[in-house]
């Protein structure tokens, strides 16, 4: 397994050199929480029931392991095995921004965020390269049209579920684009589906 | 409390706690509504440009059809998936093509609705201009400044808070009420003559003009069910917040619409609005009550109107978002700001029509209160009750499938019985359309303008036959909101 899904949509979604944001705040939690969920579901912890209208999510497994993050996230799925996806995002969407930049900076990814002059500064990241890599690495695949991994066809679900595949993607091939994704188990598809609708639901939402 | 007994978890109760309770959904339901500016900028106006005295009961009355309609809607809220907009109760009741007729017929409305606000906002601010500096620029230049502040905030996603809007709404009504009290203690010398909250002075010839106005003070009621999703409890919650906004407006509306035919009485409110305008009810107040509360409730006037503005635009602008993210309208339409999540090629639009609008009126000189206004309100009211009708039509047939439990009252008589009254109110409308307009009973204008929502319902109807031709896999989404997208890998 690879450095952590949600890290490396993490990275896309922040400017490499200077950590500013590149998505609004909610719709970035929904994405990394997608990211967190997609994980627990690559590493077979959880799985999406397909026989129940509103796609359940559950544990496979009993015991927690992994990260602390990870852990806490599984725990909660453990604990409270009858919510659909739909709820799963919305709830730790409430957090995982958070929870993530502290993992981060405790992983010596980012740099604590500093305070200049009242305003606070986002985290940069430690290493502007490795910051750049997730995303260059998207593009070059669908620049050499190579098949890609399974995690960064997830990522780039992710990056067109909350609609910023146009802006950080180098060229957008719609075609290329649908064929990485529908080729995912579908658990994966559906995870990624129920972002998208919680990302539109985050828009059409007045607060 | 045995250990299987299902609790509620940790989840469920942190979700809770951002939810929307009643009170929450009828401040924002009634602030759409903009009480203020109903009662400052369209009773008035209704007087003069119809002259019928029935205005007061004219607001009752249709508060009790819109009760009566909200009846089988919050009935439908409860047993439809996120229930966004009219179109989606369409689709579901009536067929998707039905539902992209409604959605198109809806997009008109809102649409009117939204920039008829720019014709009242220089009458708002004007006023106050000239009572501070000496001066005030046109119309149309205060028009552009809030058509510029809604577009930028419309990108931003500034949404007005709940706070903000909250203690808004409430000084808003207070002022009114206010204004009512001081209108009642200084009654004309014939006394205080409660002619305009009986049936009689309503049902003259020009009733349906006094209806088309009034009409859209009622705009953003139907807005409550789309908290359902957001909402505490979607079955107590929602219909309790609908009621209680109906009830909320029908009742200020026309106490404040008769209050001002207090002072002048019966007989000398159109003469006084048709001279006075917008500034009729602070001029009113300025010698009831001195001129620092007239000038508050001036302030409270531009406030509310920017308010109002922000909040249509908004609603336009997402449900453009929710029609494009379906594939109803191109889907360059579901795109979003990254940066602020704006549904912003929505917004970018309703800020054009916006600046198209306002230019073509300051050009050709027309009257931006009586002919921008009032007609693109009286407009939209003709569209909203259309729409209310095709809804109240979708109860029927949604429930005539299954009644899933409910009561014949709810998912039969009532929607039956709120369809025929709409249907009624629409005929006389149309008949009086003329005096809405302020044209010749023979002018072609009367019938083109309502001919614009049959004509956006055939359009609406080739749109979804061409969908169903050509892409089926869209068309058989139509009417399923953000929940369409849950097709496609199913």
């Amino acid at each position: 397994m690879w450095p952590s899904l949600v890290d490396d949509l993490y990275f896309v979604l922040h400017d490499s050199v200077t950590g500013h944001a590149r998505l609004h705040p909610r719709l970035t939690s929904l994405a990394l929480a997608g990211a967190a969920l997609a994980e627990l579901t690559l590493t077979e912890q959880v799985t999406v029931d397909l026989t129940t209208p509103h796609d359940r999510l559950y544990a496979t497994t009993q015991y927690a392991t992994g990260d602390p993050l990870s852990r806490s996230l599984l725990g909660h799925i453990i604990a409270e095995p009858h919510h659909p996806v739909g709820t799963w995002l919305l709830f730790f969407a409430r957090t995982i921004y958070a929870d993530v930049r502290s993992r981060m900076v405790a992983g010596k990814l980012l740099n604590p965020p500093a305070r200049h002059l009242l305003k606070q500064q986002p985290a940069a990241p430690v290493d502007p390269n490795r910051a750049a890599w997730p995303l260059s690495r998207l593009n070059l695949t669908v620049q050499r049209g190579e098949p890609p991994a399974i995690g960064d066809r997830v990522l780039y679900g992710l990056l067109a579920a909350t609609g910023c595949a146009q802006r950080v993607m180098w060229e957008h091939d719609p075609a290329f684009m649908t064929a990485m994704t529908a080729a995912l188990p579908v658990p994966l598809r559906r995870l990624l589906a129920q972002t998208k609708i919680a990302v539109g639901q985050a828009v059409i939402s007045r607060r | 409390m045995s250990l299987t007994e299902q609790r509620p978890g940790a989840v469920t109760a942190a979700l809770a706690k951002d939810r929307l309770g009643i009170p929450s959904i009828v401040f924002f339901v009634v602030s759409a509504a903009a009480p203020l500016m109903v009662v400052a900028g369209s009773v008035p106006t209704a007087y003069a440009v119809t002259g019928v005295i029935g205005v007061p009961f004219a607001f009752l009355m249709l508060g009790a059809v819109f009760a009566l309609f909200a009846v089988g809607y919050v009935t439908m809220a409860r047993h439809v998936v996120n229930a966004g907009a009219f179109y989606a109760y369409a689709a579901q009741g009536l067929g998707r093509t039905m539902g992209a007729a409604a959605a198109w017929v809806a997009l008109l409305t809102y649409n009117a609705l939204q920039l008829g606000l720019y014709g009242i906002i220089g009458s708002a601010t004007e006023p106050l201009l000239l009572d501070w500096f000496g001066a005030s620029p046109p119309w149309w230049i205060i028009a552009l400044a809030a058509w510029a502040l809604t577009g930028v905030l419309g990108l931003l996603r500034v949404d007005l808070n709940g706070r903000i809007l909250a203690i808004l709404l409430v000084s808003e009504i207070a002022i009114v009420l206010l204004f009512d009290i001081g209108d009642l203690a200084h009654a004309a010398p014939g006394g205080i003559d409660v002619t305009g909250f009986t049936p009689g002075s309503l049902f003259v010839p020009g009733v349906g003009a006094a209806l088309a106005t009034v009409v859209a003070g009622f705009a953003g009621v139907e807005s409550s069910v789309v908290f359902a999703e957001e909402s505490k409890d979607r079955h107590r919650t929602v219909p309790i917040a609908t009621y209680a906004g109906i009830a909320i407006i029908a009742l200020l509306y026309s106490f404040s619409a008769w209050a001002q035919t207090v002072p002048t009485g019966p007989d000398g409110i159109v003469k006084a609005a048709t001279e006075q305008g917008p500034v009729l009810i602070f001029n009113q107040a300025g010698a009831h009550l001195g001129s620092a509360v007239a000038t508050i409730g001036s302030v409270l006037f531009v406030t509310s109107s920017i308010a109002c503005m922000i909040a249509f635009h908004n609603t336009t602008a997402r449900y453009i978002f929710a029609l494009g993210r379906e594939n109803v309208l191109p889907a360059v339409f579901g795109r979003t700001s990254a940066r602020t999540a704006a549904p912003i090629a929505g917004s970018v639009l309703q800020t054009a029509l916006g600046l198209i609008v306002i230019t073509v009126y300051a050009i050709s000189g027309l009257d931006p209160v009586t002919k921008l206004f009032f007609t693109f309100g009286a407009f939209g009211g003709l569209g909203l009750l259309t729409l209310l009708t095709l809804t109240s039509i979708a109860v029927i047939a949604f429930f005539a499938r299954a009644p899933r439990g409910e009561t014949a009252w709810r998912t039969r008589f009532a929607p039956a019985l709120s369809a025929l009254a709409l249907g009624v109110i629409i005929g006389l409308m149309l008949i009086n359309f003329d005096t809405v307009l302020g044209v010749a009973p023979d002018s072609v204008i009367r019938w083109v303008l309502p001919g614009i929502f049959v004509l956006a319902i055939v359009l609406g109807v080739a749109w979804a036959r061409v969908l169903k031709a050509t892409r089926p896999e869209v068309y058989a989404n139509i009417g399923l909101g953000p929940q369409a997208l849950d097709g496609d890998t199913r």
